[in-house]
């Protein structure tokens, strides 16, 4: 203590006089008026010490954790599919939000990333339009990493496990200035038995710094974030008349990301004023290459590249809010992000025939003739520009009238974006027996979409304090995830499209020529929830509860649907509406060394109207959402004299989880147990964690290419070691 | 109203052009031009008619020969695809009313090629003023086209 003083009153004389100095405290995470006992929303808290013994270090170890929330861990880091309250989609678009250290995070590929020096996880849940803005229709999560202010020692940790896991983390607060460095290696745990290797190994880094300090009475912070990492990944194995076959396939998977997001945050506080102004600058560059079919056979490749910019921009203003009836908050924000993709598809010589070929040949007569294409390969390369813009005007009151608390929100939100496409597809081809050699021909596609929106979002909630340990709360508001374009469809645009312009340069019309789409039908509209909500939360002593009931309304539903015509994929597109019951319980009780969690949620979302353009399918539980999900902790630490043994075993489960809109294909309820044995020093630590002890292979994700269906399976049993030393 | 107006200086400047020449009638002129008509295809002894179908007719630079582009023929009802199908090589011989039309053998070109199965012979025809006729054979199957020129 003495020496943290020390250094700290060194450091405040070495700087400049009346300029930086260091402060006490970092600047808040939440944009809640209020103190967090007091949000009229359930919230979910997991510090730092449970995400050590949990080993949760990145967001798919929250699933269950945090009830209700589903993000399965399967592909990629680049597939940050997240489900919540039965809202979400594997495409585009996230329905949570994430702040990390206050700065939201604006591209849904750089949700996923290691989590070293988190040391606390908030959620709100339900929509945080309000306050949040886009994207944070099911609710938002925030991480506030390690702050100079928490002044804690220099920490080294080292952990190795199954297959290959490797991870070397180092944090040290010197000065203003928290610094943490991660890296993580992993063989893989799932081996691609075409190629006789792992098909998901994962190398990565990531540095953290971030400063605090002062300019006279205003408060700094920077945080500096930058990752680099390369994995394989997309472990798909082929589900074959009921029987699930071992990952196999010829092309390559993998996934490269480096990303750079610089935020810094200032607060102005005066005796009745507090200003909050936050900007940030956020850079990604990735790559993903892929073998769309997942099988043997060469028949199709994607490779996305993305080079994508963003900044934003808040100025928050409100009263103080100490013992005040009326708590104002009124904000500014804005946010522009421009995303270069390239997205070239590659038909190879096994799709050439069963994708291009087959289809056009069953339709000509083989006494006319046949069309031959003798390419190895058709690229169809497809360029993106797209342009983000958003800026948002807002305004929420928080009255306090004796044991009531009302509030009521209100934001204008417009958003508008812009995609430049060129798109061209080149290939030759020969028609038998009429051409004698063959043709080079290629079909350009080029042009602009712009479409924007206005979104009013509305908040209005009640909070009674029922005696020192109990809330009540009733909560109705509204969020929204955005609109865009979708981009993956284009491929098939551009195959259909090629394969009419050869016909019309052949002279042979099809009587039932290959319908498409275009790029007019690439656009979707924000998606709109409306959620009513109404909760409890009990604090008393060691004892916690947060229990809560919501219904939810969603219009404009983002799915995908089948396009006309001959297709390889799905695009996303408003094609219907549904609505979501749930209920979601979080308990803590953690009497003198015991400690014991659950989080429970069961919600039953359902079609109200939704036709995928072959089916209709209303009044399906919509798929992906798992019914329930459950979460399970205790654990106990047994003092033995200058150390402790600390036990702790976790139970996670899903389900029953519908993995097709036709509720055909469907997994029991699943649970997995994690366990940990610690013995811990005042100045280290060892432990030993297993994960996934019962070696439950359920599927976490299922998906269809190319008429075949695959799942995605649980990963397997794991035991882990680590030491842990501080400084 | 207009296109009467139109209609009737075009034919008085016709008229003046031929009253001061004064010379004997030439030959039409071929020209490039479009038709829309109906092609009659007999098929086992029956005739399959494919209406609204466009014919091309473009002549050479020397006005001597001619090819005609027939778009989106099906020359039986089973076809599950409509073709275009090219004749080049179709002599033509002007007269002071009309053009005739006439080919003893041609292989046509069609998907990208020539096509052989469909080998055109004995085609006769003639343009006179805004018709187009021609028959002809196309393999084994008699085929007759009548249409008007396009955008009258």
């Amino acid at each position: 203590m003495i020496k943290a003083l020390l250094i700290s009153t060194l450091l405040i004389h070495a700087a400049p006089a009346d300029t930086v100095e260091l402060l006490p405290a970092t600047v808040s995470v939440l944009k809640e008026q209020m103190s967090i006992e007091y949000i009229p929303s359930p919230v979910s808290v997991v510090r730092a010490a449970e995400l050590s013994q949990t080993g949760i270090s990145r967001p798919q170890g929250l699933s269950s954790r945090i009830p209700g929330l589903y993000i399965p861990d399967y592909g990629a880091s680049l597939t940050a599919t997240i489900y919540l309250r039965g809202m979400g989609s594997r495409m585009d678009n996230p329905v949570m939000g994430l702040y990390v250290d206050g700065i939201p995070i604006l591209d849904k590929n750089a949700y996923v990333f290691d989590w070293e020096d988190v040391v606390r996880v908030t959620m709100l849940h339900g929509p945080q339009g309000t306050l949040y803005g886009r994207n944070s229709m099911g609710g938002v999560l925030t991480l506030r990493t390690l702050s100079p202010s928490d002044r804690t020692r220099p920490a080294l940790n080292l952990e190795y496990g199954t297959a290959g896991h490797l991870r070397i983390s180092a944090s040290a607060i010197i000065g203003s200035n928290a610094l943490s460095i991660t890296f993580r290696h992993l063989n893989g745990f799932f081996q691609n038995t075409y190629k006789n290797e792992p098909c998901d190994p994962y190398n990565g880094a990531a540095l953290r710094w971030k400063w605090e300090g002062a300019v006279k009475s205003v408060r700094l912070q920077n945080t500096l974030s930058a990752t680099a990492s390369r994995e394989g990944g997309f472990a798909y194995g082929k589900w074959d008349n009921g029987q699930q076959k071992r990952v196999s396939y010829n092309d390559e998977g993998s996934y490269g990301r480096i990303s750079l997001i610089d935020g810094l945050h200032a607060q102005f506080r005066r005796d009745a004023i507090v200003a909050d102004a936050s900007a940030s600058i956020q850079v990604l560059s990735d790559q993903m290459k892929m073998d769309q079919d997942f099988t043997p056979v060469s028949v199709f490749t994607l490779q996305q590249r993305q080079r994508s910019m963003a900044g934003t921009v808040e100025v928050r203003i409100s009263r103080n809010a100490a013992e005040k009836v009326w708590i104002p908050q009124t904000g500014i924000f804005a946010m522009y992000k421009r995303n270069r993709i390239t997205a070239p598809v590659n038909f190879k010589r096994a799709g050439i025939e069963e994708l291009i070929l087959s289809h056009a040949n069953a339709h000509i007569p083989p006494d006319i003739g046949h069309l031959a294409i003798p390419d190895e390969e058709i690229p169809v390369n497809s360029n993106f520009l797209i342009g983000t813009w958003n800026t948002a005007l807002f305004h929420e009151s928080v009255f306090v009238l004796g044991k009531w608390q009302f509030t009521a929100g209100l934001r204008l939100d417009y958003e508008g974006a812009m995609m430049d496409y060129d798109c061209l597809a080149s290939l030759h081809y020969q028609f038998i027996p009429t051409m004698s050699s063959e043709k080079s021909f290629s079909v350009p596609y080029a042009g602009v979409k712009r479409h924007d929106h206005l979104v009013l979002l509305p908040k209005l909630s009640a909070l009674y304090r029922a005696g020192s340990f109990v809330s009540l709360y009733a909560t109705a508001s509204k969020g929204y995830r955005s609109g865009g374009f979708n981009t993956q469809i284009f491929s098939d645009i551009l195959q259909n499209m090629t394969m009419n312009a050869l016909m019309r340069d052949l002279g042979v019309y099809l009587d039932r020529p290959v319908v498409s789409v275009t790029a007019g039908n690439t656009e979707y509209d924000p998606e709109q929830a409306w959620n009513f909500e109404t909760g409890a939360r009990i604090r008393k002593g060691a004892f916690s509860a947060e229990l809560s009931a919501y219904a939810i309304v969603l219009r404009d539903q983002q799915l995908t649907v089948f396009p006309p015509g001959l297709s390889t994929g799905r695009m996303m597109t408003n094609a219907g509406r549904s609505r979501s019951l749930g209920a979601e319980v979080q308990l803590d009780w953690m009497p003198g060394n015991f400690r014991s969690h659950l989080s429970w949620s069961w919600c039953d979302a359902r079609f109200v109207s939704y036709h995928d353009g072959n089916s209709d399918y209303s009044g399906n539980p919509v798929p992906y959402i798992p019914k329930h999900t459950l979460y399970v902790s205790a654990g106990y630490s047994l003092p033995l004299g200058s150390c402790r043994l600390e036990i702790d075993a976790f139970l996670r489960g899903t389900g029953p989880v519908s993995w097709n809109e036709a509720n055909t294909l469907e997994d029991p309820f699943r649970a997995r147990i994690d366990a940990r044995a610690a013995l811990v020093f005042p100045q280290w630590e060892i432990y030993l964690r297993g994960e996934n002890l019962t070696d439950s292979n359920g599927h976490v994700f299922y998906f269809k290419s190319i008429g075949n269906e695959f799942f995605a399976n649980e990963k397997p049993r794991a035991f882990l070691a680590g030491i842990s030393i501080k400084f | 109203m207009k296109t009467k107006f139109l209609s009737a200086a075009f034919a008085a400047a016709l008229l003046l052009t031929a009253c001061g020449k004064a010379t004997p009638e030439q030959p039409v002129v071929p020209e490039e031009s479009a038709y829309t008509g109906t092609v009659t295809v007999i098929y086992e002894g029956a005739p399959f008619d494919n209406e609204n179908i466009s014919v091309d007719f473009t002549p050479a630079e020397d006005g001597a020969s001619a090819s005609i582009t027939i778009h989106q023929i099906r020359f039986v009802p089973q076809m599950p695809v409509t073709i275009d199908v090219t004749i080049p090589g179709i002599t033509l011989l002007g007269t002071a009313e009309k053009i005739l039309l006439s080919c003893a053998r041609v292989v046509p070109l069609a998907m990208g090629g020539e096509y052989p199965r469909y080998t055109v012979t004995d085609l006769s025809g003639e343009i006179a003023g805004d018709e187009l006729v021609f028959s002809l054979k196309f393999g084994d199957y008699p085929t007759s086209f009548a249409g008007r020129r396009q955008g009258l």
